[in-house]
């Protein structure tokens, strides 16, 4: 279950940026590792050493950071990168621009922190709860409750708020947003700031799960990239259901067929999904004018 | 003039000549390594270790310059392969040094045989490597048997171990020294009551430590994976009360594979875990005590090595003593390789066998870690 709101984090920025952009971001993965470090260095190096905190209070103060950071970031790449690049009307350069984005940051990180792994613990981690023969930790639990207030507060973000109506808007019909004086580029910048944010803060949460290295993100953006199309592109809803339940099959996939089937058994629900149901679990209903 | 044209003639001569001395007085020396993506978690500890055994020789062995290259591999068969073809083509080494992944090693092996191009491997574990009858290949690192063997004398005599679950991940290496560690102990009456592998992308042990939690008392449970994998296992493992570390009853056993430090990073959670090391930077040898100065001196006083700076290191330095012995070229090296008897290095001593595996097990010993979470030496017979 737990596992499952990590991969929700994770493909909810990817889902974001493709219901209002219509395209794959693939430095995704990078933005979560960034976080994941931002995380570590504030508990290591800043909360507990500067500020004093007890570690508890440190992890929490980092996962703020790690938000933070993952923000600034997609704000000042979007600014440099994307934006220039969506303003020359052309689809495929920023696209392209992502890959580049993606190979400069893991290089970058890779020749800042080296591949040698950092370890990365969380006070949560360390706590057991025991049911039986199962058992969870309380960053698990930890996980679990962040995870659903993020989801909860986006959901009403993007239901309740102008803002939030106006970048759903735009998603629908970036022409007539703007011809009813909506900036498209701002919000687009919005999401793009409040996607990298949420990777941000998905790295924060996987970081004392992860095998931190500057390539710890792309271990889990494969999966996110598969939940994203299970769910339906662009649809939050099916990305939040899809996300838990891929989560919770590799949870039983390790305990009834081995762990070294869960790519597998992950990628034949994928490709039965495109199958049967292409438009993901929650199709995204398109209007059309007859 | 004719008396200065045949001097100036001369002179040119003589300036041509030494310079193709210089140039024949030249032991290149390509490096495949992974630089990039995950894998370079070893490149950068490789390129260390080389470093330093160059700094340590000044470059130069018995007149002979001994050039590097470096290349990325990326622990891909598919890169190695075209890097080793590269590298053949345009920089024509003696030796090539490498890879450290299994299945890059593997890879290159072949295209280096038919090349007559000494392959020096210092971290690969698979046996394919030396038992495909390559007479170019020549390999430092213990192989699958050579680690897991040890394990099951230990396990069964030491340990009195009659279950055990092997854990590995899904490489050629893992795999050769889950068999390795298996077939020993099932033939000895021992019982594996699960094999699991997993991929070098998995994070998260809980379920597997959970489903081994519920497959009743195990003894043993000997891992085969990388550093940052083997830390977030055994803490699951400690969690699911499962071993020693976490009040449980199993003892985990490791390989080579781990490097200094990893009790640290583990925490607890690695108490009792038992395994065997070849590079010990306690140890009392000069040689060794002499690198480990050297070492922190360049790198800094905070560091350690590891056993793969250690391995790295003493791959130049063989190969520069492959040279002291009057190895000129390719064949040289070959030939003064196969004639190596006992020479001492950092991780220990090299003997090389007719199938070009080092013979020489006298450094390996056990190890466990304490609630100190140091070493402790056992001296448990293999």
């Amino acid at each position: 279950m737990y596992l499952g709101c990590l991969y929700v984090m994770v493909a909810l920025g990817l889902t974001l940026i493709y219901g209002v952009l219509n395209q794959i971001n693939f430095a995704h993965a990078d933005f979560v590792t960034v976080g994941a470090f931002a995380a570590f260095f504030t508990v290591t190096r800043f909360a507990t050493k500067t500020l004093g905190l007890p570690d508890a209070g440190a992890y929490l103060v980092s996962l703020v950071v790690a938000l933070g950071v993952g923000a600034l970031l997609g704000l000042a790449i979007n600014a440099a990168v994307f934006a220039p690049l969506r303003e020359r009307g052309d689809e495929l350069r920023p696209l392209i621009a992502t890959i580049g984005v993606s190979v400069l940051l893991e290089n970058a990180q890779l020749a800042l922190f080296g591949p040698i792994p950092y370890q990365f613990d969380s006070p949560f981690a360390r706590e057991t709860i025991r049911i039986g023969r199962i058992f969870f930790t309380g960053q698990s639990v930890l996980v679990v409750a962040v995870s659903a207030v993020s989801i909860a507060a986006l959901y009403a973000f993007m239901r309740y708020t102008f803002l939030g109506k106006a970048l759903r808007a735009v998603a629908q019909d970036r022409e007539t947003a703007g011809l009813m004086g909506i900036n498209p580029g701002l919000l687009i910048g919005l999401t793009i700031v409040i996607a990298s944010a949420l990777a941000g803060m998905a790295g924060a949460l996987l970081g004392p799960v992860l095998v931190l290295t500057p390539f710890a993100g792309a271990s889990v953006v494969v999966k996110a990239f598969a939940i994203v199309i299970i769910g339906g592109f662009g649809n939050m809803q099916g990305t939040i259901i899809a996300g838990i339940l891929v989560g919770i099959i590799e949870a039983f996939t390790v305990q009834y067929l081995g762990s070294g089937l869960i790519d597998l058994v992950v990628f034949v629900l994928l490709l039965a999904m495109l199958v049967v149901r292409p438009t993901g679990i929650i199709a995204e209903r398109k209007e059309e004018n007859v | 003039m004719k008396l200065i044209s045949r001097l100036a003639l001369a002179c040119a001569m003589g300036v041509v000549s030494l310079a193709t001395l210089a140039q024949d007085k030249v032991i290149r020396i390509g490096v495949l390594m992974p630089i990039s993506g995950p894998g370079s978690y070893f490149g950068v500890q490789d390129k260390e270790g080389m470093e330093l055994a160059l700094e340590h020789l000044k470059g130069m062995a018995s007149g002979y310059k001994l050039q590097v290259q470096y290349e990325d591999s990326a622990c891909s068969p598919l890169q190695a392969t075209n890097t080793v073809k590269r590298v053949l083509d345009q920089f024509k080494p003696h030796i090539v040094i490498g890879e450290e992944c299994s299945d890059a090693s593997l890879a290159i092996a072949p295209i280096l045989e038919q090349n007559k191009v000494v392959q020096l491997n210092a971290g690969s574990v698979t046996m394919k490597l030396t038992e495909s009858g390559y007479k170019y290949v020549f390999r430092i690192f213990p192989n699958a048997e050579q680690q897991s063997g040890p394990l099951v004398k230990v396990a069964l005599g030491h340990l009195k171990a009659k279950t055990a679950v092997i854990l590995h991940e899904k490489t050629n290496a893992g795999v050769d020294n889950a068999e390795g560690f298996k077939k020993p102990f099932e033939a000895a009456g021992g019982k594996v009551l699960a094999v699991i592998d997993f991929g070098r992308d998995v994070n998260d042990f809980t379920s597997i430590a959970t489903r081994i939690a519920s497959l009743g008392a195990v003894d043993v449970l000997p891992t085969f994976a990388l550093e940052g994998q083997t830390v977030r296992l055994a803490q699951a493992l400690a969690q699911a009360k499962v071993v020693k570390g976490g009040g449980g009853k199993g003892v985990q056993m490791g390989s080579i594979w781990l490097p200094w430090g990893f009790d640290q990073k583990a925490g607890q959670a690695a108490e009792g875990y038992v395994r065997i090391v070849q590079f010990d930077p306690g140890e009392n040898r000069k040689m060794v005590q002499d690198f480990v100065k050297a070492f922190k001196a360049k790198y800094g006083a905070d560091r350690t090595p590891s056993h793969i700076n250690a391995h790295a290191y003493d791959t130049v330095m063989l190969v520069a003593e492959a040279v002291k012995r009057g190895a000129k070229d390719a064949e040289g090296i070959r030939e003064q390789f196969s004639k190596f008897k006992n020479v001492e290095v950092t991780t220990g001593k090299i003997t090389f066998d007719p199938k070009g595996q080092n013979s020489d097990l006298s450094v390996v010993h056990f190890v466990e870690t304490q609630k100190d979470l140091s070493w402790k030496s056992i001296n448990w017979q293999q």
